[in-house]
């Protein structure tokens, strides 16, 4: 109990705590861990190619890709920052509640179709939930909505339709089965979901307009925090993608891509180990032009909801026995949804 | 992460992009022209940020209101301070504007599969010029599907960089293609026979006609080339295009 006690506070405090306090140093919170893990995997890839460091061949086109994703991703993750930094900032505390159904069943869908009007990137998602929780907001609706507003919203889809030009299958099939699996896991909560798994929230959390403070001032704070916080996790993305990129022979790829079973589920894991943000995924998901649109669409649709930085930051934010157990959930109905949806329309 | 450090990445993250997408073409090593006006616009907004955060400390009433969140984690508002994950910002900002990574080249290209290239219907007649200038996948194209055969005994001149080939004599004339980003790069490759193999990534312009090899206008023909002259060009801006030099060469 004191350790996820301590989790949460990590969450939470970490972003407060200035970097340096010894009480902080002495607990990692995951995505740390994962940055560590890469920085590791990084140094052993410059000592295997030799010691020639930063102009080897190898390293340079890891490089250039790392760069290249990060660079192509910042004009998107800064729009969606300062829109989701706005709504914060400019939208009534208590709107989302006078608008959702009062019966939570309906209340699902009607968030995850809100999704769509709320675009952010999946990190800023999490706390926006969070939040949406703690103003009374039926948990099984903000469940709803946290999966689907990385994953349908204007700026994804756009991203997708030119990612897959001449394509518009693609992007429907998206939005139908990123919608249908974030419906389908609210009503999976309001059914098997306990409150028990949540961890109560200990600390008094504002976001959104507080009085006596210029909502300009709170706009500019919300979304220089949101774009850092998302940013790190960026190029964090960036380089796990560019390791793989580099790294793995396609004839890797080939060997998954012949199995129409084995590559769906090949991509749905590549999504949650690639960790691309959701306004970048479709380029990737185009790229990779040897797969079936099924498995590729089973790579867009889980790669917003679930992947190693949001899994850390579910587990930071709602505990970690709601973060595995949801994630393992909506991996699974993602994929269902996927096959179903792609399978009809692609 | 501290506010002054927090002002410093932004203002520093938002003059790499301003660095690498309007004071130089950096930008093109990385990612297609097209978003060039959005990165602009980004490291505008993020140097704005980090001004406007320079500003909001140094003015009396919000250094106040500042310091008052920096203190204030027992409350735990959500945007008083960065997490830790955001330091690895500094690696994109620091790598734009000091130490850029080149354009991807003869080692991707080593290791990619050639793209598919695309179905051409009709073909019309080649102009009379002669060396004719063509793109490699021009080039492609009129080997493998040109029922007509019109390439067969013309002189063409083909631009790109040269890519070891893993087996038998001969290297590849190279060029990376990406439709958005340096991470979706796909490679058009043509064998060509005749000449030394320069030093991998040198840019070259090469002369010389088909080199025969399978039948001329199906799938069997290879996309080579015996090469009677080959002279180093300067590195296109955009080198992640398969376009014809502006000028001749």
């Amino acid at each position: 109990m004191e350790k996820t006690d301590e989790l949460v506070g990590v969450a939470e405090g970490v972003t407060v705590v200035p970097v340096g306090t010894p009480s902080v140093r002495r607990i990692r919170p995951w995505p740390l861990a994962a940055a560590l893990v890469i920085a590791l995997g990084a140094v052993a890839v410059l000592a295997l190619v030799g010691t020639q460091g930063l102009n080897r061949p190898a390293v340079q086109a890891w490089r250039t890709v790392c760069l290249a994703i990060t660079v192509q991703a910042l004009p998107f993750l800064l729009l969606g920052t300062a829109l989701s930094g706005a709504i914060n900032a400019f939208v009534p505390a208590d709107l989302f509640t006078r608008v959702l159904p009062k019966r939570p069943a309906l209340a699902v869908p009607v968030a995850g179709a809100a999704g769509a009007v709320l675009p952010g990137c999946e990190c800023a998602s999490v706390p926006v939930a969070h939040s949406l929780i703690r103003r009374g907001v039926t948990p099984a609706a903000a469940f709803a909505f946290l999966l689907s507003a990385p994953a349908i919203n204007p700026v994804v889809l756009t991203a997708t339709a030119v990612a897959f030009p001449g394509d518009p299958a693609m992007v429907a099939a998206r939005l139908l089965a990123s919608l249908a699996t974030a419906a389908v896991m609210g009503w999976l909560w309001l059914w098997l979901g306990k409150e028990k798994w949540l961890r109560p929230v200990l600390r008094h959390r504002h976001s959104g307009h507080r009085h006596g403070r210029s909502r300009l001032h709170e706009f500019r704070l919300g979304f220089q925090h949101d774009f850092l916080h998302a940013g790190g996790f960026l190029v964090l993305g960036a380089m796990a993608a560019a390791t793989f990129n580099v790294a793995v022979p396609r004839s890797v790829l080939d060997a998954f891509s012949g199995s129409p079973w084995l590559s769906v589920l090949f991509l749905a894991g590549l999504a949650v180990l690639l960790a691309v943000c959701s306004e970048a995924d479709a380029f990737v998901a185009a790229s990779l032009s040897g797969f079936s649109p099924v498995a590729r669409l089973a790579f867009m649709v889980v790669g917003p909801m679930v992947d190693l930085k949001l899994i850390a930051l579910q587990a930071g934010t709602f505990g970690r026995a709601f973060a595995w157990r949801f994630s393992t959930a909506t991996t699974l109905v993602a994929v269902a949804a996927s096959v179903l949806i792609g399978g009809a329309l692609l | 992460m501290k506010r002054p450090v927090q002002t410093l990445l932004l203002t520093l993250t938002g003059i790499g992009l301003l660095h690498a997408a309007l004071f130089t073409d950096t930008y093109l090593r990385y990612v297609k022209a097209g978003l060039r006006p959005l990165l602009i616009t980004s490291g505008v907004v993020l140097l704005l940020l980090g001004l406007a955060a320079a500003a909001a400390r140094s003015g009396p009433e919000h250094a106040a209101a500042d310091d008052d969140q920096e203190h204030s984690h027992e409350h735990g508002h959500d945007h008083s301070g960065a997490p830790r994950i955001a330091w690895l910002l500094f690696l994109p900002a620091i790598s734009l504007l000091f130490y850029a990574p080149p354009a991807l080249g003869a080692y991707t290209a080593a290791r990619s599969n050639a793209k598919p290239v695309g179905v051409q219907k009709g073909f019309a007649p080649l102009p009379a010029t002669s060396p004719l200038p063509l793109t490699l996948t021009d080039f492609t194209k009129r080997v493998q599907q040109d029922p007509g055969r019109a390439i067969r005994t013309r002189l063409v001149q083909l631009t790109g960089f040269v890519s070891p080939a893993e087996n038998g004599d001969g290297w590849y004339l190279t060029r990376i293609i990406f439709t958005c980003c340096a991470a979706d790069s796909q490679t058009v490759k043509i064998r060509v026979y005749g000449t030394e193999a320069p030093p991998a990534n040198t840019w070259l312009a090469v002369t010389g006609t088909w080199h025969p090899r399978g039948t001329l206008g199906t799938k069997t023909a290879q996309a080579a080339l015996d090469a009677r002259d080959a002279h180093p060009v300067a590195q296109p801006v955009n080198a992640y295009t398969d376009d014809l030099p502006l000028t001749p060469s």
